[in-house]
């Protein structure tokens, strides 16, 4: 379906301190697929990020989701298609109930209040944490934490999920839990984030970025399998793809 | 430190007694809202010698305290943060003021009597206000404000300056912990670190406010604060505004504790 596409033409960015962020980007991408956007520190990840939601502006280039051109004037539109999940939860979790948290984004678009109820549930049940919904924000663990911040985006029913680093500061188990949640969306993913292994897993494409500048793209399997590219990215063969650090066996599902 | 995080938990606290669901809870954030205001304008409209006729007021939050199920401690403590400021206003009356009264044998500046009168109306107001924060919640009564229509400006105004409130105190708090645990010796900041500290939670908050702003605007904000509920007024509203009203018109016409002395008195007559 073409109006799901989401299209970076030649974009550029620039910080008003004179730092370019973002240099000359291209990039498409459709419907339904799962994309890994990895490279190190200051790459320009976050970035690229805000530009696509709309909370920065490319001093070059343009971003359409569809065909629709990221603009001022189409933010509203924009924003209800692109979910975005932020790195800290506690930045996007501000109202007093996590239940009004994820009702904040349905009422901003003036829905009815049983549609927004309707919604509300759903999103908490999607991501299994309809019992905390009278819960406060600030009082629920790291991973319910971050379950609840991915419930106020799936509440707004968006086309296309982006989430900085979704599992960063988790412990192993509940990082499972959000990367089979994520397994589980039908949504185009869009997905930036330094643990590689959940790329691996959970993305089919891969975007490497490097100094503003895309290095690689292409199958996730053939990318962060490169030795040689990982490295000049200042990143690392997931280590699902190293070798057994006990009897130094190579893994064989490469 | 703890002083940080605790009042962070007290702020906190208070919308947690919001969320409670008894009787004065699911009023109409309106009306409670008009009764308050009510209050306030009744308190404040007793001369300053007449601090008996303040007293039927007492039984206002006393009312409430108990109707809404508020714990009396919680209330009462931050009250108490108030009084150092109502102290400092009025403890110079009792030597500015010429005119003096007789008590117990006692020859007394009528002083004491108007700063006593600062000291209840004082108490009587911050007291009323946070009973209508407890039993009523910042969002709604942000609802209750736009319906007086109050700009929609002045009212997000201050519901992200009372967000913010908790988004400033944590980060002061982690900065806090890191500079403390680096300086074993020393008891709170040192004088010469003042400067950056200051300096630092500025640019640091800003950084916060602007991420959970993006985060808003990301999820569709435009300016108007939502919180979805269209109460609609109740017969229990309209009692509880009209007995409320009635009691302060009546305390405001009729001397009532007067008049129960009159009458006890007069009985014993």
């Amino acid at each position: 379906m073409s109006h799901h596409k989401l299209e970076v033409k030649n974009l550029s960015f620039t910080y008003p301190d004179g730092h370019k962020a973002i240099n000359e980007m291209s990039f498409i991408i459709h419907h339904g697929e799962s994309v890994g956007i990895v490279g190190e520190n200051g790459a320009g990840k976050s970035t690229l990020l805000l530009l696509l939601m709309g909370v920065l502006f490319p001093s070059q280039g343009e971003v359409m989701v569809g065909d629709v051109h990221v603009t001022k004037k189409t933010l509203p539109l924009i924003r209800q298609r692109l979910g975005m999940v932020f790195q800290d939860p506690d930045d996007q979790l501000f109202m007093t109930t996590v239940y009004d948290d994820v009702a904040f984004g349905p009422r901003n678009y003036r829905l009815d209040e049983k549609e927004v109820e309707n919604r509300v549930m759903q999103s908490l049940d999607m991501v299994g944490i309809s019992h905390l919904k009278d819960r406060a924000p600030y009082k629920l663990s790291g991973g319910e934490k971050r379950a609840a911040a991915i419930a106020t985006v799936l509440s707004m029913q968006p086309d296309v999920l982006i989430m900085d680093e979704p599992t960063s500061s988790l412990d192993p188990k509940s990082r499972r839990r959000v990367m089979e949640l994520l397994k589980g969306f039908e949504h185009t993913k869009i997905i930036t984030s330094h643990d590689l292994d959940m790329v691996f897993e959970i993305c089919k494409r891969t975007i490497v970025i490097k100094a503003g500048k895309i290095a690689a793209d292409g199958l996730t399997s053939e990318i962060l399998a490169d030795e040689e590219l990982m490295d000049a990215c200042g990143l690392e063969v997931p280590l699902a793809l190293q070798s057994c650090p006990v009897c130094g066996s190579k893994k064989k599902n490469i | 430190m703890s002083s940080i995080s605790n009042s962070l938990y007290n702020i906190e606290h208070l919308d947690d007694l919001a969320r409670k669901e008894t009787f004065v809870h699911k009023l109409h954030p309106l009306v409670k809202l008009i009764v308050t205001l009510a209050f306030l304008t009744m308190v404040a409209s007793f001369g300053r010698y007449e601090i008996e006729r303040l007293l039927p007021l007492f039984l206002y939050p006393v009312i409430i305290i108990t109707l809404a199920e508020l714990p009396i401690a919680p209330i009462f403590k931050r009250l108490l943060i108030v009084e150092p400021f109502i102290i400092g206003i009025g403890i110079l009356n009792p030597f500015f003021e010429k005119k003096t009264f007789v008590l117990a044998g006692l020859t007394l500046s009528t002083g004491w009597i108007t700063f006593l009168s600062i000291f209840i109306k004082s108490g009587l107001t911050v007291a009323s206000v946070l009973l209508l924060v407890a039993t009523t919640g910042m969002d709604r009564l942000a609802a209750a404000l736009r319906m007086l229509r109050i700009p929609r400006l002045f009212v997000l105004q201050l519901l992200l300056t009372y967000r913010y409130i908790s988004v400033l105190m944590e980060e002061a708090e982690r900065m806090l912990r890191a500079y403390a645990l680096r300086s074993p010796l020393q008891k709170g900041i040192h004088i010469s670190d003042w400067g950056s500290f200051a300096g630092q939670l500025v640019l640091r908050t800003f950084d916060r406010a602007q991420r959970v702003y993006r985060a808003m605007c990301v999820r569709g904000f435009t300016g108007e604060y939502n919180t979805g509920e269209h109460i609609k007024f109740k017969m229990a509203d309209i009692l509880y505004l009209v007995g409320w009203l009635l009691f302060f018109v009546v305390t405001r016409m009729y001397n009532i504790p007067m008049l129960i002395g009159t009458l006890f008195t007069g009985v014993i007559k």
